[in-house]
């Protein structure tokens, strides 16, 4: 197993006692209190983007044909947690845990494929904390910077609702950056398509893989406005949209489409739709729409068993849960 | 032997705060497909030493929990649309976990208890189950005193389980009580292995041992000395136990005749089996001494008690003159006692008078009907001339098996012979001239002979004697009934070792299997033939075993292959029975004999050559009746010389 930091780090208990020790000065955070994960906002606005369609001009809906069957060999998520452990003055420091795990179904059952990768780390703006004692403290490797200044040299403002969602995304940084090299690793060694839960476009390596495909299951951006996005947001259980292209800044081509899993009538809108994301490989409508047929009975064939009691089930699947529960188990 | 399995971890303990782990129990997790079951043994080896020694911890698991992650069935039904076929096609199964709860067994070290640590839990092998059940103390080399009574089976393990006879057959702890439902043959067939092992395996140094079979229904123990028909994996079993898959090699069997005072009433009467079995009878003075038993008890009074003692002492066997009485008595039968009482009776009618040497003529009627009556009861039991043939007394041999077959007797007769020959064992074990220094009684149905709840009869009483004080003269009793929870107390209490087939639910739901798990008492219900939990001094838990199917003949098979013999004419009848010494014997021999003699004359003489069993048959046969004269006339007298001659004549002429 993989464990990047001290042992005065492997939990934020034990991060806290040595803070104390090292910082008395600081004000320790010994009431605990909720992990920053379940605290409200998000980086990034809900909106819409138009995607250059592949298979059809503008969106519309195609029926999955054929049965859905079980394609993929394993399954990779990661899950984070921090907390905060003291504040000097305005500056949090945060303790954050984050892994990622490959799932491998044998004969219907799930079991962890190589080490599942861990890291504990210290998140705090060194910018407004006491930078020399916690690099003492916790050594270079263990410390995340979340207060770096922008291009112009600026820092942020030291609010610490800002530097409390900034050290909330360095940490959301390190879990994809585990989930990325973990799926990397099964690129290299691993046998059959993985399903990522998420995107794969931040990774040269998956975003050009044909054994990789990943689900969004979040829709902060939706790739489709007008028609598209009423063809979209119509698409019934068992379909899919036509295929589009996304090349983001910063990121690689991906080959995407939308697929409702689940009946909506009478829910959210966005019930039971996930975005499938696969490598853009296929040259053509018809090699594109063939290959989006068939990750997309992958798909649909993982909504049993149901992944409840989590609140995402309509889009999660069971083994990415069974990632989940497995992370937590041994976090 | 089976290899021991790979010493890779089975299970790690997972203690919780709502399941902590106690000194006598704890919990582990294994994988789901992991050779772990209700009954199998486990060691726990602990991390941290505790006085310089790593804890190490035994167990039985008792209990066993499967789980998922679903939180609620409702969560399957909407995943599956409602269609539980739809759930086999599912990609994915459910994680599950198996969870399992385990008794301990031991800890080492025994001091200071503690409530069992976290680490790896393995499967038990050959040596963890002999330290497990605490055998290591009598398997030693030296002092070995181990009683192999089956298999416990785990994984690829196959681990032979052994009684202390110390425990088994005394002094420590004695006796053995099994119990199960009816018609698996378990029972019987659990204590016919055992008395093999048992006669294989008790230790030279205690002494020798011998049993007493009494067969109460069927012919289930009609043919212990006919081989049986084993599969290979019973001689496997054999073979681990390291008991031989044979009959028993010494069987005696002992039943009382049929009222024709021809046939042994016993379904092993064929004629090819006929050479070990002797007939059952005894003559007033036996059955008199026992008379307590077959008498109800509120019929025998002080009044009556005393006239019964007066009979016994005075009357029986001797011969008695009273100036009363017209005649000069010597009761030895029953047809003398009769004859006794009615020359009693007429003389107080002549009388006129109530009483007989202090005896009321009502306590005399009374006790003359009593009496009477065992004759018609015991028929066939008891002889007319007082002669007995019995169990050979003083002469028991080791590793022998002495088969006592009631079956096909009125209960009464059952009751009767059954108590004379246990009482009789136990004055001979007392006195030390048995023949053997250890006897093991068994008696099936004691939920009959023991009941719980009953009258307080003779036998029972005797029953809670031999299992209260049996051990310190070597009287052992393996007993056997259907339903445990109605035995007396006391009789199944007093079993050191308890071995369970399987059970009847009712019977599980008695307050005795109270103590027993809920997973231990559904194994319970579903044992299958050959299966057994056994409970013993040594072991702080009960333990599963298998054993083979005894290498003897099935009752049923036995009754088949040598059906009982039919009634015949007297002539064949008496042939038969003498033939079983005497094979050359012929019909027109017999049928001599016959012509000439009454028929109760051929028949007392056939019983006497039976009981002595004489080197020549016919002989001894034919010097039992009078002989018959013909008539002849006498020889003329030789004539007198006229002149005598001197005594010292020199010429003797």
């Amino acid at each position: 197993m993989v464990r990047a930091t001290a042992d005065h780090a492997t939990s934020h208990r034990a991060a806290l006692r040595r803070l104390v020790q090292r910082m008395p000065g600081l004000r320790a955070a010994v009431s605990g209190g909720p992990s920053l994960e379940r605290m409200g906002g998000d980086a990034e606005s809900p909106h819409l983007l138009d995607a250059e369609g592949l298979e059809d001009a503008t969106l519309r809906s195609h029926p999955v044909p054929g049965v859905p069957a079980a394609g993929f060999a394993a399954f990779l998520d990661g899950v984070q947690e921090s907390r905060v452990i003291a504040w000097s003055g305005p500056a949090p420091i945060v303790h954050g845990t984050v892994a990622a795990a490959v799932r491998r179904r044998t004969d219907r059952r799930l079991t962890t494929w190589e080490a599942p990768i861990i890291s504990r780390r210290i998140y705090a703006p060194l910018a407004y904390a006491p930078e020399a004692e916690l690099r003492a403290a916790f050594g270079d490797d263990a410390l995340v910077d979340t207060a770096h200044p922008d291009a112009a040299g600026a820092l942020p403002p030291p609010h610490p609702t800002l530097l409390l969602e900034r050290a909330k995304t360095a940490v959301s940084r390190d879990r994809e950056a585990a989930e990325r090299r973990l799926a990397e690793r099964w690129c290299a060694d691993g046998d059959g398509t993985l399903a990522v839960d998420g995107g794969i476009s931040g990774s040269d390596l998956l975003a050009g893989h044909p054994a990789v495909a990943g689900i969004v299951k979040s829709h902060r951006t939706l790739y489709a406005s007008g028609a598209a996005l009423a063809a979209v947001l119509a698409l019934a259980r068992g379909e899919r949209s036509s295929v589009f292209r996304i090349a983001a800044r910063e990121r690689s081509a991906v080959h995407s489409w939308y697929l409702r899993l689940r009946d909506p009538a009478g829910q959210h809108a966005l019930h039971g739709l996930v975005r499938v994301e696969v490598a853009a490989l296929e040259q053509g409508p018809a090699a594109v729409a063939e290959r989006a047929d068939v990750v997309s009975r992958w798909v649909l064939a993982e909504t049993t068993p149901l992944a409840l009691p989590d609140p995402r089930w309509d889009v999660m699947s069971y083994p990415v849960r069974d990632c989940e529960e497995f992370l937590r188990a041994i976090l | 032997m089976t290899p021991p399995p790979a010493a890779r971890a089975l299970g790690r303990v997972a203690a919780t705060e709502r399941n902590p782990n106690t000194p006598h129990q704890f919990h582990f997790w294994t994988a789901v497909d992991a050779a772990v079951g209700i009954g199998t043994i486990v060691r726990v080896d602990g991390a941290h030493p505790i006085g310089g020694q790593l804890p190490r911890v035994y167990g039985v698991v008792v209990e066993g929990f499967s789980y998922t992650d679903l939180q609620s069935p409702l969560h399957d039904v909407l995943g599956y649309d409602g269609d539980p076929s739809s759930a086999g096609f599912a990609p994915t199964e459910r994680a599950e976990a198996r969870v399992y709860t385990a008794a301990v067994l031991r800890q080492i070290p025994e001091e200071p208890m503690q409530p069992v640590p976290m680490g790896d839990v393995f499967l038990a092998d050959h040596a963890d189950v002999a330290i497990a059940l605490r055998m290591d103390g009598y398997l030693k080399d030296g002092a070995r005193t181990a009683i192999p009574v089956g298999i416990y089976r785990a994984g690829a393990m196959d681990a032979p389980i052994y009684l202390d006879a110390d425990f088994l057959v005394g002094p420590e702890a004695a006796h053995l009580n099994i119990t199960g439902v009816s018609g698996l043959a378990t029972k019987t067939s659990a204590v016919e292995f055992l008395l093999q092992s048992l006669f294989a395996h008790f230790p030279e140094a205690k002494g020798s041992i011998a049993a007493v079979c009494f067969n109460v229904k069927g012919p289930d123990l009609c043919f212990l000395d006919q081989p049986g028909e084993l599969t290979d994996e019973d001689r496997e079993l054999y073979r681990a136990l390291d008991v031989p898959a044979e009959p028993f090699r010494d069987v005696e069997y002992y039943a009382p005749f049929k009222t024709d005072l021809l046939t042994i009433r016993t379904l092993r009467s064929h004629e090819a089996l006929a050479h070990n079995v002797r007939p059952l009878t005894w003559g007033l003075a036996e059955v008199l001494q026992y008379a307590e038993v077959l008498l109800n008890r509120d019929d025998v009074d002080a009044k009556a008690d005393a006239l019964i003692d007066f009979i016994r002492e005075r009357v029986l066997g001797r011969t008695f003159e009273d100036r009363t009485l017209k005649e000069t008595h010597t009761v030895r039968s029953f047809a003398d006692l009769e004859a006794w009482f009615i020359d009693v009776l007429r003389s107080l009618e002549e009388k006129g008078g109530e009483q007989w040497r202090t005896h009321h003529v009502a306590t005399i009627r009374k006790v003359r009907n009593r009496l009477s009556n065992i004759a018609t009861r015991c028929a066939g039991l008891v002889t007319s001339d007082g002669a007995s043939s019995d169990l050979p007394w003083g002469h028991f041999r080791d590793r022998a098996v002495y088969v006592v077959d009631v079956a096909l007797l009125e209960e009464d007769a059952q009751d009767l012979i059954f108590a004379r020959v246990v009482s009789t064992l136990r004055e001979h074990l007392e006195r030390r001239d048995l023949g053997v220094s250890h006897v093991v009684v068994f008696v099936d149905e004691l939920n009959k002979y023991a009941a719980a709840d009953g009258p307080d009869t003779y036998v029972r009483r005797m029953l809670l004697d031999i299992s209260e004080r049996g051990r310190y003269l070597g009287l052992v009793l393996f007993g056997a009934q259907q339903f445990r929870s109605q035995v007396h107390r006391r009789v199944a209490g007093n079993a050191g070792t308890a071995l369970y087939g399987r059970m009847d639910a009712d019977e599980l739901a008695t307050p005795g299997y109270q103590v027993l798990s809920p997973a231990i008492r559904t194994k319970l219900a579903t044992l299958s033939k050959g299966q057994l939990m056994v409970r013993h001094p040594h072991f702080t838990q009960p333990v599963f075993v298998r054993f083979p199917r005894p290498a003897v003949m099935r009752g049923r098979d036995g009754a088949e292959r040598y059906p009982p013999a039919v009634d015949v004419p007297f002539d064949q009848g008496v042939l038969r029975n003498l033939r079983t010494l005497d094979p050359s014997l012929t019909l027109a021999r017999i049928q001599e004999f016959v012509a000439l003699y009454p028929e109760e004359e051929v028949t007392r003489a056939m019983h006497a050559t039976l009981r002595a069993r004489p080197d020549s048959v016919e002989a001894y046969f034919r010097a039992q009746f009078k002989t018959l004269v013909p008539s002849q006339r006498a020889p003329a007298a030789p004539a007198k010389p006229i002149v005598s001659l001197p005594k010292d004549d020199p010429y003797a002429i």
